[in-house]
């Protein structure tokens, strides 16, 4: 004979059972039903297509060993790092592209990668002014592929540095990585563990083949 | 007790006296060979004159051993090239009375740092000095001239060593300006495969940059980069790899470094004397 209180405990414990699964179930549909609207609405949104703008890349010539400024009208995101890669992605197309004056084989994605970090402390008064360093991240095919020779790889990191000032004025150093790793040199002759001025490649610009600044 | 003493001291007093002159010697370092300054080792110079007042050129012959550089011509390694010139402008260099330094005779592997040291002891004391740096490439037309693009300071005694060219940015830029006059007044090689012989002279471009071995050289240098001369469409005329052509850059060269030293002469003893 069991007892009356084991019967009623036994009711209780059902009924609580079944309220549980219940919940369970109602949960697990609500958790499904979050999941599949993210997932709707992440590809039904097209991806907004930059206006053109115009730019300014600064462009190397092997020829007589000059920058010189291009302008160019093409669509760049707002966002600035993304901004620089667009940009540098332009320059090295260029450089690849038939009939360049600076040549340069191209590889799908030159440039992996541009970061923009904040001057270092202690740096005087260019902190004070918001500058930024901008670290490019190049291929390891690209820089493999590159072309030796001091000239032709000066040209192509002052390039680089002169695209990056003439767009984004904030950047007054460049730092370059290869596949994410330093690299002592591009192609056997150009620095690349040392910190590039920008300013210092707008300078190279305008006087070229006079390097001693002369009028 | 006493004529014990006198005796030791009389039949010793040689040897005493030879004792106490070569302990002097030793303490003040008189008595050393002389060395290298600055204590660092570094590969010992292939030839360096004792002349207190001489006037030396460093000839850096860039690459070499597993460092090929870049692909002159159609398969040579940019590291022969540079070799080759710089045994001719020794040869040269050595027939006009300099005293010429190489960093390396023979396919070595050598760091930029081995590189700057061996120039860096090679000058330390000469009377004046001219460091190259020689560069190939098939990049670009004529003769490049490099200076370091470390921004010129004032010299001190101690230097850092990554930048210690900036203490000689004035007058590397001299240096490169004798060179750069000297390819104008140069004219381009005849015969060979040239097609415009005698066309003009070789076209050199003067430029700033970065370069590991030449930015912590203590002397005035310049990299000198050689190309090939092309035409207005950019077609190669003549092949780095073309013995006349190379012939023609490496007499510049030592048109450029005579004038340069008679230039560094006159500037330190205008009458006319000799240099410090």
């Amino acid at each position: 004979m069991i007892p009356r209180y084991q019967k009623i405990v036994f009711v209780v414990l059902l009924v609580v059972s079944i309220v549980m699964g219940t919940i369970l179930v109602r949960l697990r549909e609500q958790a499904h039903d979050r999941l599949l609207k993210g997932e709707d609405v992440a590809p039904t949104v097209a991806p907004a297509v930059a206006p053109a703008e115009q730019a300014t890349l600064v462009v190397a010539n092997d020829s007589d060993g000059t920058l010189v400024e291009e302008a160019q009208s093409l669509p760049l995101p707002k966002d600035a790092e993304a901004r620089a890669r667009a940009l540098l992605d332009k320059l090295l197309d260029m450089y690849a592209g038939p009939g360049s004056l600076h040549p340069v084989p191209g590889v799908p994605k030159s440039v992996l990668q541009v970061f923009l970090l904040p001057e270092a402390q202690g740096t005087g008064a260019k902190a004070a002014n918001g500058g930024q360093l901008a670290v490019v991240d190049l291929a390891g095919a690209f820089a493999d592929g590159h072309p030796s020779g001091i000239l032709t790889e000066s040209l192509t990191v002052e390039s680089i540095c002169g695209t990056l000032r003439a767009n984004l004025p904030r950047i007054t150093e460049v730092r370059f990585l290869v596949d994410g790793q330093p690299r002592a040199t591009l192609a056997g002759h150009a620095d690349l563990t040392r910190t590039y001025l920008t300013g210092d490649s707008l300078a190279s610009a305008a006087v070229a083949g006079n390097p001693e600044g002369r009028p | 007790m006493i004529p014990i003493f006198k005796h030791m001291l009389t039949r010793y007093s040689g040897w005493l006296l030879t004792a106490g002159v070569v302990g002097i010697l030793t303490c003040t370092g008189l008595g050393q060979r002389p060395t290298s300054s600055g204590g660092q080792t570094a590969p010992v110079p292939a030839q360096k004159s004792a002349s207190p007042a001489r006037f030396v050129v460093v000839l850096d012959a860039a690459h070499g051993g597993d460092d090929g550089g870049g692909q002159v011509g159609a398969s040579v390694a940019e590291k022969t090239v540079t070799l080759a010139l710089s045994v001719r402008l020794r040869s040269l260099l050595t027939a006009r009375g300099f005293t010429v330094v190489t960093t390396r005779e023979g396919n070595v592997n050598l760091t930029s740092d081995a590189r700057a040291q061996i120039a860096n002891h090679a000058t330390a004391g000469s009377g004046g000095a001219a460091c190259l740096s020689l560069h190939a490439s098939e990049a670009g037309a004529g003769v490049h001239i490099f200076v370091s693009s470390l921004a010129p300071t004032q010299s001190a005694r101690f230097l850092a060593w990554k930048t210690a060219q900036s203490a000689y940015v004035a007058r590397s830029l001299k240096l490169a300006g004798t060179v750069n006059s000297a390819f104008e007044h140069s004219s381009t090689p005849s015969g060979g495969d040239s097609a415009d012989a005698n066309a003009g002279p070789i076209p050199a471009t003067l430029a700033r940059a970065s370069l590991p071995g030449v930015d912590s050289m203590t002397c005035p240098a310049v990299a000198i980069e050689v190309a090939p001369i092309r035409s207005a469409d950019r077609t190669v005329v003549t092949e780095v790899t073309d013995p006349q052509y190379q012939t023609q850059i490496v007499e510049t060269l030592a048109a450029a470094l005579l004038e340069w030293k008679t230039d560094q002469e006159t500037d330190s003893h205008p009458s006319g004397g000799r240099l410090p």
